[in-house]
């Protein structure tokens, strides 16, 4: 007999250093609890919510402590850190973590149902978007952590394979907000385009930063100098101010200037839920889908054991926000449908790409790698005697 | 030394899976459709593995081999230091001196431990096929040196040679011959050991001598 309720738990650092993006997140699962429960004739979804504040350690401690009290099934982290953390905790005891965030790839665990974006989801995409628009010449800036590596390493295959340069690669430390030597280095070397991997405050003032010089030679940025990224999100463009706001591009899934009913009804549902924010993310809508498709999962399964729900999440197709969304039994990734966006001075983005139907995951990139990894360049130089 | 180029990508691979215990089957097949890679039980018949060595593709197979099976691979070599053409990865199960060795000794470059967990799957893939591949790659260069060690003397002599037919200094004869091997674009072992062979006694000679003899005299 189906329960009445299944407790699931929601592991968010609502406090800490990325709370902005993570509340966002909470209040797109807590959305999807109230949605599911108000729509449900059967079973209901009970939400425990637990707050790591962005603290490593606790993020294992709090999903013992949720699996060991009876719940199988947590939503939850951010960084890929945090997951890779907590993974180890739900092997253990055979439960699922929902991770509703995109990510760089590369990674295989039965105890994880991935919702957000694969790199073949979001870098690809940006790629090829940004090489058409601008070149193919990209310097390269990042968060000194496995985002910002592994993302430079495929940017680096691509351009490679285009026949274009990465002119630099540099890293900063996460929470660094000193980027001038970067900025210098971006204005002598004028690639065609700047790819960025910061995260945080570091990103936004690089991004002020970068603006500010290039007004002082009277450059107009966001067309000599654009920025892309994947992770720059609508909560994101708040933080970094009007002056510097507009112009850059963004790869994702999911804006919240997609246009479609799906969608409109999301956002009235969010807004008159958080009339306070944070502003919708990607990943507020990845957690949105992850506890969508986890209440239909759960109730189609009949329980909260961990094999029949996931031999039933394949199954399920939902009309998310962002489109058709349903998972990959091979990969538990998320078919997803790519698109670009440019931010605008009112702090959205105008969706100036998007893939016309959702695209299968492909989290290790067997599609769309060279078996090769790029040799570095050859000298020039010969022996001439 | 840059070494070979990293493999990253095993899409359109075959893993050959020599183990006699049917988990690990169902381990790998579910992790290795991800990354695009095909699994082949290798039936076992009398302990031994049912397999082809020589049928195995070098750039596209794998063989994993469960170290607890008795000596399973019909390696031409015995129990020495012969080794697949295609990377292997042990599956190691009891971990005792003698079980390891055996792995070594059909040319391991990667492990998984059993039962076999498949976030391990794609580092033992990438870390025992770059081995093999680096392994491959140091031996191949290995044995270009040993011949090259052996084609020195035919060097020395040709050196030797030169300095009495052209009445030129050793360096200055060793710069000719070095010149001339790189015009054919061949090591200088080769260059002086075909010259040699080719030439009888002091007539051997690049023909290129009397202009370089100018040039060492002019300098």
């Amino acid at each position: 007999m189906t329960p009445a309720t299944f407790r699931i738990g929601l592991l968010f650092s609502s406090t800490g250093p990325y709370a902005v993006v993570a509340r966002s997140m909470l209040n797109g699962a807590l959305l999807a609890v109230d949605e599911f429960n108000a729509a449900s004739g059967g079973p209901r979804l009970e939400a425990v919510v637990v707050n790591p504040g962005g603290e490593l350690s606790r993020y294992s401690e709090l999903s013992a402590d949720l699996l060991q009290s009876g719940i199988r099934h947590v939503v939850g982290c951010y960084t890929s850190s945090s997951r890779k953390e907590v993974i180890p905790v739900f092997e253990k005891h055979d439960a699922l973590l929902w991770y509703p965030s995109h990510y760089e790839g590369f990674e295989t665990s039965g105890n994880v149902v991935y919702t957000g974006a694969a790199p073949n989801q979001h870098i690809l995409p940006l790629i090829e978007h940004m090489t058409t628009l601008a070149g193919n010449r990209v310097y390269c800036v990042g968060s000194n952590y496995i985002w910002a590596w592994e993302n430079n390493r495929i940017m680096r295959e691509a351009i490679t394979a285009r026949g274009g340069q990465v002119v630099a690669e540099r890293y900063l430390p996460v929470g660094e907000t000193d980027v001038t030597k970067s900025v210098e280095e971006i204005l002598a070397l004028r690639p065609d385009f700047i790819f960025n991997t910061l995260i945080g405050n570091s990103a936004y003032q690089f991004l002020r930063a970068l603006r500010l010089a290039c007004a002082a030679r009277g450059l107009d940025q966001p067309a000599v100098l654009p920025v892309a990224s994947c992770s720059l999100s609508e909560p994101e463009l708040e933080e970094i101010g009007p002056e510097a706001v507009d112009g850059h591009f963004s790869s994702s899934v999911y804006f919240a200037t997609v246009e479609s009913s799906a969608n409109r009804r999301f956002l009235d549902a969010y807004a008159a839920a958080y009339p306070n924010g944070p502003t919708l993310s990607a990943d507020a809508e990845a957690s949105y889908v992850a506890v969508a498709i986890l209440g239909r999962a759960l109730e189609a399964a009949g329980t909260d054991a961990i094999e029949p729900v996931r031999a039933v999440v394949p199954q399920i197709a939902l009309e998310a926000p962002q489109g058709p969304v349903r998972i990959d039994p091979a990969t538990m990734h998320a078919y997803l449908t790519p698109r670009i966006g440019r931010s605008t001075r009112d702090g959205r983005f105008d969706v100036v790409m998007a893939a016309s139907a959702p695209i299968a995951p492909d989290p290790y990139l067997v599609q769309s790698t060279p078996r090769f990894a790029v040799a570095p360049k050859p000298s020039h130089l010969r022996l001439v005697q | 030394m840059t070494g070979p180029r990293i493999l990253q990508n095993f899409s359109g691979g075959t893993v050959h899976l020599v183990a006699a215990d049917p988990r690990a089957a169902d381990a790998l097949a579910s992790t290795l459709v991800k990354f695009g890679v095909d699994l082949r039980v290798v039936p076992l018949v009398d302990g031994k593995a049912a397999l082809d060595l020589a049928a195995l593709r070098e750039d596209r197979d794998v063989l994993v081999v469960d170290g607890d099976l008795d000596l399973p691979l019909d390696l031409a070599g015995g129990a020495g230091e012969t080794f697949p053409v295609v990377p292997v990865i042990g599956l190691i199960g009891v971990e005792a001196p003698s079980r390891l060795k055996a792995l070594m000794q059909i040319g391991a470059t990667a492990f998984l431990r059993k039962p076999i967990h498949g976030a391990a799957v794609y580092s033992a893939l990438f870390m025992g096929i770059n081995g093999f591949l680096r392994r491959r790659y140091l031996e191949t260069r290995l044995e270009d040196h040993e011949r090259r060690r052996r084609g020195r003397r035919f060097v020395i002599k040709a050196i030797v040679n030169l300095m009495h037919r052209a009445g030129i200094d050793d360096d200055q004869a060793y710069a000719i011959l070095r010149r001339e091997s790189m015009r054919r674009r061949v090591s200088i072992e080769d260059y002086c050991t075909t010259l040699l062979r080719a030439g009888t006694g002091d007539d051997a000679g690049p023909e290129q001598v009397p202009a370089a003899r100018r040039s060492a005299q002019h300098e």
